[in-house]
């Protein structure tokens, strides 16, 4: 086994990994000082977090792609043990990103914080851009729920199975929600989602070749 | 009990420097007070149209009440897809080589006086340059305080002296495909193309900026030569003016040609008008912080000077 394949079973590794994004602001806000991030240093965290949360769970989507593709890979087996952690702090991200959403278009100067958050929401579900965004939220807040060991059991493997299937429906709704942030076409949404087609493709084209064999519950 | 008596020489409370400003004095010294000598002597990279200063302040458009963004932030957070589309590409990029002096701007179309002109020539024909406080406010809804330095558009239409069957004013901002980066790109249609109503265009608002804050124009901010129409979202202000013609019909402007669905010829900012993706009610103050945002204005605050031109139009319908 490399190097890489024994860091990577390794979980605190694989939480250092998760946790780093999360504190990459604090570098151009507190020790750059770069101005062009202190004019909105809110707007910076809220784009920096959802692009997180978008990172892994296209991250987490491609483990089983990898796994079908190349099963015997020590590197790919390491992945796959941490399905539920990436998955699950995918959507903590979201709900961060969100929740500075949430204070962003409140704010405090002038305006409570608190009475805002209803206008926020109805406009969020007014505009396609925010509804996709609001909607993908949802299926992991889901999904999330539902990774917990005693609610996979009371699912059941199929029942469980299917409805994690909403990941994909989730991670359409968030290469929309992406690339319709700026005012024009962002190429990162080509480099996040492109690759992850490719391996889904490929996956796709093994499995219809050689059907998988059947999996209990 | 003492009653006070205030000595003569006494100011407000309210005088005082801003405690932000006071601390970042001498960031602001070094950018500010140091400019004025050093644009004697400094070379292009960071000055464009260099007459006219220092400016005489216009007290008519120097609303106390209105806090200035710091300097730093003007000149840090800027949409010019020219120089790449994140806020902080411009600064770097626009001052890698790229030229703003000498600069010759065209007034050219439907005029008795077309000409081409020396930008500095023509600050001198404009009578020299004044400073403006005004409000800017993003169409993605952010917003500064900005003091312009530079002359009322109204008094270049007067020296270009329109024909009658000039309805509009078409602006052009420059194409330089060596030395700005992004015109290699097709982020946008170039040249970025942007227009006014004749009468918009000799509103008393109106505006041809040269300088900020007694300093001249920065190039990641539209140097030499940048257009000014604070009751307007400020994609309407052409940057880096190559070209101000008089035409009869209206120009289609970039941003409508781009995504005409979000972004129209009149862009008047209005609360009650949504953008297709976000909510125009309100803005995030720049500068201010981690949770400063506060209610757009109608015509961002511009309503008693420019509203009669908009008087029956239907402005969800003329966006």
């Amino acid at each position: 086994m490399t190097t890489l394949a024994r860091l990577i079973r390794s979980k605190p590794f694989v939480w250092t990994l998760i946790v780093l994004p999360g504190l990459w602001p604090l570098w151009p806000i507190f020790v750059q000082h770069d101005p062009s991030v202190l004019a909105d240093p809110l707007k910076y965290v809220l784009h920096h977090l959802g692009f997180t949360a978008c990172l892994l769970l296209v991250t987490v989507l491609t483990f089983t792609p990898l796994r079908v593709l190349a099963p015997k890979s020590p590197l790919v087996q390491a992945l796959n043990r941490h399905r539920r952690l990436v998955g699950v702090s995918a959507f903590f991200y979201g709900a961060l990103h969100f929740t500075t959403h949430l204070v962003y278009e409140g704010g405090t100067i002038g305006l409570d914080l608190f009475n805002t958050i209803p206008a926020t929401l109805r406009t969020d579900v007014k505009k396609p851009f925010l509804l996709t965004g609001l909607l993908a939220l949802s299926i992991l807040l889901v999904l999330a729920v539902t990774s917990l060991h005693a609610l996979v059991r009371w699912l059941g493997g199929r029942r469980w199975k299917n409805l994690h299937r909403l990941a994909y429906v989730a991670a359409g709704l968030i290469a929309y929600h992406q690339a319709a942030a700026r005012k024009v076409f962002p190429p990162q949404v080509l480099w996040i989602f492109v690759p992850l087609a490719v391996l889904e493709l490929a996956r796709i084209v093994k499995q219809r070749r050689s059907p998988p064999a059947k999996i209990a519950a | 009990m003492l009653i006070r008596t205030p000595r003569p020489w006494e100011l407000p409370a309210s005088a005082a420097t801003a405690e932000r400003d006071y601390l970042h004095r001498r960031t602001f010294l070094k950018t500010v007070g140091l400019g004025l000598a050093g644009a004697a002597f400094a070379g292009p990279k960071l000055f464009g149209a260099t007459a006219g200063f220092p400016t005489r302040v216009n007290a008519d458009y120097r609303d106390p009440a209105l806090k200035p963004t710091a300097y730093e932030y003007i000149t840090s957070y800027n949409n010019f897809y020219e120089f790449g589309t994140d806020k902080g590409d411009p600064k770097p990029n626009a001052n890698k080589g790229w030229k703003t002096e000498p600069w010759t701007v065209e007034l050219a179309g439907l005029c008795r006086n077309p000409v081409k002109i020396d930008v500095n020539d023509l600050v001198t024909k404009m009578g020299g340059a004044e400073q403006r406080v005004y409000r800017f406010r993003c169409v993605e809804a952010w917003s500064m305080v900005i003091p312009w330095d530079g002359f009322p558009l109204a008094k270049l239409v007067a020296f270009a002296d329109p024909s009658p069957e000039a309805k509009f004013l078409k602006f052009t901002t420059v194409v330089d495909r060596k030395n700005i980066p992004g015109q290699r790109e097709d982020t946008l249609e170039w040249p970025y193309v942007e227009g006014l109503r004749m009468d918009e265009a000799t509103n008393e608002l109106a505006f041809i900026a040269t300088g900020i804050y007694g300093k001249p124009i920065p190039n990641q901010n539209g140097a030499p030569l940048r257009l000014v129409t604070p009751w307007k979202y400020g994609f309407k202000g052409g940057k880096s003016l190559v070209k101000i013609e008089f035409v009869a019909r209206q120009p289609r402007n970039t941003w409508n040609v781009m995504a005409p669905d979000e972004y129209g010829f009149y862009a008047n900012v209005n609360p009650t008008v949504d953008h297709p993706r976000w909510s125009q009610a309100s803005e995030r103050v720049i500068g201010a912080g981690g949770l400063g945002r506060q209610r757009t204005l109608m015509f961002n605050g511009y309503e008693k000077q420019v509203a009669a031109l908009y008087k029956g139009m239907n402005l969800e319908k003329f966006y």
